[in-house]
């Protein structure tokens, strides 16, 4: 609900947004090409149909002559006409509708992958619904330019050329004089753009403030109601939504003065000239009663594109905002970190090594600062510290989710900015502290994506890490869906699925973020069983809360404001009674109240 | 089809009766709009008899200037008055539907603040917001097009037929009229099946959209693990999906024009050769055939209108009702008859044998006897869902207990107006919910017209005034959404500022220092200490020093009352509250670095 607030800080529309939107439709060319050639086809059997009448009227009718086969042909090719007319007009229409639906998947597809170039910090800065918004809301915006421009513009457009063409071909003189409809109505458009589209945007604005304010009131409710604000907020409330009511009102009255009462006045205008035309011409020359009445038909026509397209004006403003928002996520020029140099290494020891690594987010406050430290293949390296001490930091550089500015890590003796994507992620197994699970259910959430891993695969990690009980009991067992965020499910039956995960990839490297929520003592038992039996034979670097779960860690980093202040093994640092010690002490004292 | 349209009238006839009163109300409104629109399709019919006669006079060669000029004179005349008349009915029947929005949402934010917390629990805001926009605008429609279209298909179009029957030929009329029943039919038909589909497409759409959204919320598990290809060819799919679904509404929309068009142009048809026929017989001559043809293509509108009533006005229904089911849903706690309008004052008095929350198994609180005596400070601690909020909440009658009572001063809260309840309670929650106005108005959030020095005064109280003239605009500073712009802290002690202002005998602080330094945390306390003389505070908190100096000491575990005392009693005690502090001594200790100590 919060998008339509932050439509103010949109981006600036400038005039190459339109054409590079336009620049979409380049791979549909022949499409295009097609859906045009059947709109001409349908306008011109359209045009068509009231110069048979003229025929009819002029030839047969007056002059009360009816050859019987000619008529029936008349009156069949008539009826052709109209029937070719809804032909072409339901191909063309749905060809168009089509175009504009592709050239959106494309931009949706682009724009995804987009996202998957973005650096993390972009995601950091973004809020998710924003982002969201910009991938579906915005480009249905633009989805319907699309519809508007093909559909209402091209098609109206062309009809109303068609019908100028007619009108030329029946009567120069008087085609002509209808020509003054064409800067007359151009006018009364510009006229309504200039006048409404402020009052679009202000009765827009006005929209989003009613709305913000509803849904704030409604979060903040019991606030209000505690503190007896009711009265006062319903007031406020009833202002917001008086003045909206104002503004639309206004747009009502505006679209009154200018848009149909108004074409319709041009109408009678248009079907004065006419008459008066012809009644002028009468009193020198017989007059062509056929033309006339093809003219009266043609002029009835040529309204009704006109009001359409007055009525998308605004819209097609709001598509334009839309797709400069959409436009600035695809400049974007923040690009995740990425393979460097030649080669491909490949990661089969797992040593991990940081070399005098420091680190910032920001470019001005230093989060890591001289982090050294090796890991050989198969031992642990625990980081231990308060909140905000740089652990996480840590491990997000080593996932290689931020590019090392400052300092070097290496995997194997090789700096990781040379490893591919896939190496990486294939070899390195990161469980995260809060397991993520995405909706599907419990074989594609330990799967994920790869369909290298066979069912088999899926069951034997899942009985490595001790899933295997729940998932059984579960119903459905390794189908048993599983909904947003994992909701149905425990925080430690969660964590033995995020396992198993990790597992099922089977990594040479093993990354722990370990949980800061608190599970029963029982399942934390198990866990840490597990965790354990995961950690064998592999590199692990662990993020640990509870000192416990790393006494035997080879290495143990205790981390201060971003700085190594103690290292060691679990031993060497308890006899050194500094930091690490203190926290020992403070988990031995009370575990049952580790929830706050 | 008989029946089919029995089923539709009664929908139409349904929502409209729904809505007399609001028709009622704006009586005058609606009875000028409809009789301007059947001005307007009266006088709609004078252009095409015009261009008849003109055509007459032409066939038989006998223009006059005078009679052009008196034909063009009447057919300008014609164009202003409709034009203004046009604009007219707009302005009242629009207008109508714009004002009927603009009450039923504030009907239902009126509604919304009355409803009670357990309410909350069970809608969610998306919801809400929904109700309160699409089906508000969904009634609008039914308001403002569905009259307008009710009135023009049927007196435009009966002023129409009978005009076409009467003053040219009822034969030719019945002969042409036979394919428009069919396109009424149609366009009804077509609509629902563009409604259905469109609901299926928005389907997809919010699929794909709660897919982008686990997406990025997932992103880092998604790159962990080199997901990109796999998740790429998922989005590609569900876009693909979008799309089918998409072309499939495309599909109705495109034939839609097209067989109006066609069933418009076998009307022509029907009508010009028939009418052709009456003329060769000189039952008829050629301008009325024109003018006739002219009516023909003024009723397709009607026609048309005549099929999309049915669907603007079954959808309207539909919002309606949901408007209706949640302006009947009663709030639970209500004032008692005859309540007291005093504010209370005195001792607080709680005794509560049980309460669980609504359709909960579990006692959230039990046994619950304790007594704050006036001017007195009560520190309730324990573990996340200890009760302690809950504690709080029955207290400003968020939820109202079954069994046992709250007094205050002796007299039962449920005999208390809740304003009057609520006027004795300052209250600083533990969600520090600020709302996006400025710094100032949030403070003085329960006071709106308190002095600038009240509001910094509680400010300084609460050790947030410094922080706020340090922000860009001081105290005129807005808040972000849902205050993001400022920190947990900052936040916490706004809140505590807020209830401050309030001046409210009995404070109640919900864990509202967790976010707060320990400095800045032993400030505020000694600057309520001095502040809140002869004043009763309840302070629930995680962080033992927030009440190592209360009066009273409760330690709540599982809703139940294990240790009571104070700090130095509880100390001594050498249970729990002890544990807790010395495990709190050392944690204090760790986030120092284990340098101080």
């Amino acid at each position: 609900m919060s998008i339509e607030s932050l439509e103010s800080q949109g981006a600036l529309v400038s005039r190459g947004t339109f054409w590079r939107l336009m620049r979409y439709m380049m791979p549909h060319k022949l499409r295009l090409a097609l859906a045009l050639l059947l709109l001409g086809a349908a306008t011109a059997t359209d045009v068509l149909q009231p110069i048979l009448i003229k025929v009819f009227l002029d030839r047969y009718l007056i002059p009360r002559h009816f050859p019987e086969q000619r008529l029936i042909d008349l009156g069949a090719a008539y009826l052709l006409l109209v029937l070719l007319t809804a032909a072409f007009n339901v191909v063309q229409l749905l060809l168009f509708q089509m175009l504009a639906l592709d050239i959106i998947q494309r931009l949706r597809v682009d724009l995804f992958d987009k996202v998957q170039q973005l650096a993390l910090s972009f995601f950091d800065q973004t809020p998710v619904g924003v982002l969201v918004s910009r991938i579906t809301n915005d480009t249905e915006a633009i989805l319907d330019m699309f519809m508007t421009v093909l559909s209402t513009f091209v098609q109206n457009i062309t009809i109303l050329v068609g019908v100028m063409v007619a009108m030329f071909a029946l009567n120069v003189r008087l085609a002509l004089y209808c020509l003054v409809l064409v800067p007359v109505i151009g006018a009364v458009m510009w006229m309504y753009q200039k006048v409404s589209s402020p009052l679009f945007h202000t009765a827009r604005q006005r929209l989003s403030l009613l709305n913000a304010k509803l849904n704030e009131s409604l979060q903040g409710m019991s606030i209000i109601q505690a503190m007896r604000q009711e009265p006062r907020l319903r007031q406020e409330f009833g202002e917001l939504n008086e003045s909206y009511r104002k503004v639309r009102y206004r747009n009502t009255q505006v679209n009154g003065i200018l848009l149909r009462p108004l074409t319709e006045v041009i109408y009678l205008g248009a079907l004065m000239l006419v008459l008066a035309y012809f009644g002028g011409e009468s009193f020198s020359r017989a007059v062509n009663i056929g033309v006339l009445y093809a003219f009266v038909s043609y002029l009835s026509r040529f309204f009704e594109p006109i009001n359409n397209m007055l009525q998308r004006l605004n819209s097609f403003q709001q598509a334009m905002v839309s797709a400069s928002r959409v436009f600035q996520i695809l400049d974007n020029p923040s690009r995740r970190p990425m393979a460097e140099g030649e080669g491909e290494p490949v990661i089969t020891r797992g040593e991990v090594r940081f070399e005098d690594v420091s680190f910032s987010y920001d470019g001005t406050e230093e989060v890591l600062k001289h982090i050294s430290f090796t890991a050989k293949p198969g031992q642990t390296v625990a980081l231990v510290g308060h909140t905000g001490s740089g652990k996480s930091s840590t491990i997000n550089l080593l996932m290689r989710f931020y590019p090392v500015v400052k300092g070097r890590i290496t995997i194997d003796g090789v700096d990781l900015r040379q490893y591919s994507d896939d190496e990486l992620r294939s070899k390195m197994g990161l469980v995260l502290q809060d397991p993520f699970l995405f909706v599907g259910d419990v074989t594609s959430n330990i799967r994920l994506g790869d369909q290298h891993i066979s069912d088999d695969s899926v069951r034997q990690a899942a009985e490595f890490v001790q899933a295997d009980q729940f998932i059984d009991r579960l119903a459905g067992g390794y189908h048993a869906p599983i909904g947003e965020r994992g909701a149905t499910l425990s925080t430690g039956q969660r964590q033995l699925i995020s396992f198993a995960r990790t597992m099922a990839h089977d990594p040479v490297i093993l990354v722990l973020d370990e949980a800061t929520a608190s599970v029963d003592t029982e399942t934390e038992d198990a866990i840490q069983a597990v965790l354990q039996k995961m950690r064998h034979g592999r590199t692990t670097i662990a993020i640990a809360h509870r000192l416990s779960t790393i006494q035997d860690a080879d290495l143990i980093l205790v981390l201060h404001h971003g700085e190594v202040v103690e290292r060691g093994t679990h031993q060497e640092l308890l006899s050194k009674k500094g930091l690490y010690h203190k926290m020992y002490l403070l988990q031995q004292g009370g575990l049952q109240d580790s929830a706050s | 089809m008989g029946r089919f349209q029995i089923i539709e009238r009664i929908v139409i006839v349904r929502v409209f009766r729904d809505l007399m009163w609001f028709f009622k109300a704006h009586q005058r409104q609606y009875i000028a709009g409809i009789f301007y629109l059947i001005i307007v399709s009266l006088i709609s019919l004078v252009p095409p008899a015009l261009v008849g006669m003109v055509v007459n006079r032409l066939t038989r060669h006998a223009m006059t200037v005078g009679f052009l000029v008196l034909m063009l004179a009447l057919i300008a005349a014609v164009a202003l008055l409709s034009y203004g008349l046009r604009y007219l009915w707009r302005i009242r029947l629009y207008g109508g539907s714009i004002l009927l929005a603009t009450e039923l949402r504030d009907r239902l934010y009126r509604h919304f603040t009355q409803l009670s917390p357990e309410f909350y629990h069970h809608h969610r805001i998306g919801d809400l917001m929904a109700h309160a926009t699409n089906d508000v605008n969904a009634v609008q429609e039914t308001a403002g097009d569905g009259v307008f279209m009710m009135v023009d298909a049927v007196v435009s179009g009966a002023v129409l037929i009978a005009t076409m029957a009467l003053s040219i030929s009822w034969k030719l009329t019945v002969i042409s009229l036979l394919p428009l029943p069919i396109m009424a039919f149609v366009i009804s038909r077509y609509g629902r099946m563009l409604h259905d589909r469109f609901m299926v497409a928005q389907e997809a759409f919010s699929d794909i959209n709660d897919r982008v959204q686990e997406y990025i919320s997932g992103v880092r598990v998604v790159r962990a693990f080199g997901q990109e290809a796999w998740e790429r060819q998922n989005f590609v799919e569900l876009s693909r999906d979008v799309v089918s679904k998409n072309v499939a509404v495309a599909k109705i929309d495109s034939l839609f024009d097209p067989t109006i068009s066609v069933i418009i142009g076998v009307s022509y048809f029907l009508s010009l050769a028939v009418g052709a026929l009456f003329v060769v017989h000189g039952r008829m001559n050629l301008g009325s055939l024109t003018t006739f043809t002219l009516y023909l293509g003024q009723l397709i509108w009607p026609m048309m209108a005549f099929g999309f009533l049915f669907n603007v006005v079954e959808r309207g229904s539909a919002s309606y009702d949901r408007i209706q089911t949640l302006l009947n849903i009663q709030p639970t706690v209500v004032d008692a008859p005859n309540a007291l309008v005093g504010v209370p004052s005195g001792d607080i008095q709680f005794q509560i044998p049980a309460f669980q929350y609504p359709e909960s198994e579990r006692h959230v609180l039990e046994r619950i006897a304790l007594t704050v005596p006036t001017g007195s400070t009560l520190g309730i601690v324990g573990r996340t869902g200890a009760g302690k909020t809950t504690l709080m909440r029955l207290l400003l009658r968020e939820f109202d207990i079954d069994e046992g009572d709250i007094t205050i001063g002796g007299t039962s809260i449920y005999q208390m107006r809740l304003h009057a309840l609520r006027q004795a309670l300052a209250y600083a929650p533990q969600d520090d919910f600020l709302f996006s106005m400025t710094i100032r108005e949030n403070i003085a959030f329960q006071k709106p017209d308190a002095s600038m020095d009240a509001v910094e005064e509680v400010a300084r109280i609460a050790s947030i005034h410094d922080d706020i003239l340090r922000f860009p605009d001081g105290y005129d500073t807005v808040v972000g959404e849902r205050g993001a712009t400022l920190s947990g802290g900052q936040k916490q002690r706004i809140s505590i500022a807020r209830a401050l202002l309030a001046d409210a005998e009995i404070l109640l602080l919900d864990d509202t220092l967790s976010a707060v330094d320990a400095r800045t945390e032993a400030a505020i306390l000694s600057a309520l200490k001095n502040n809140r003389d002869r004043r009763t505070t309840l302070v629930a908190t995680h962080r033992l020093s927030a009440v190592e100096h209360a009066d009273q000491i409760i330690v709540l575990e599982h809703g139940r009352i294990v240790e009571r005392g104070t700090h130095a009693e509880l100390i001594a005690l050498g249970d729990r509250y002890y544990d807790m502090y010395q495990r709190q001594q050392l944690e204090a200790l760790v986030e120092q670095g284990g340098q101080v100590g």
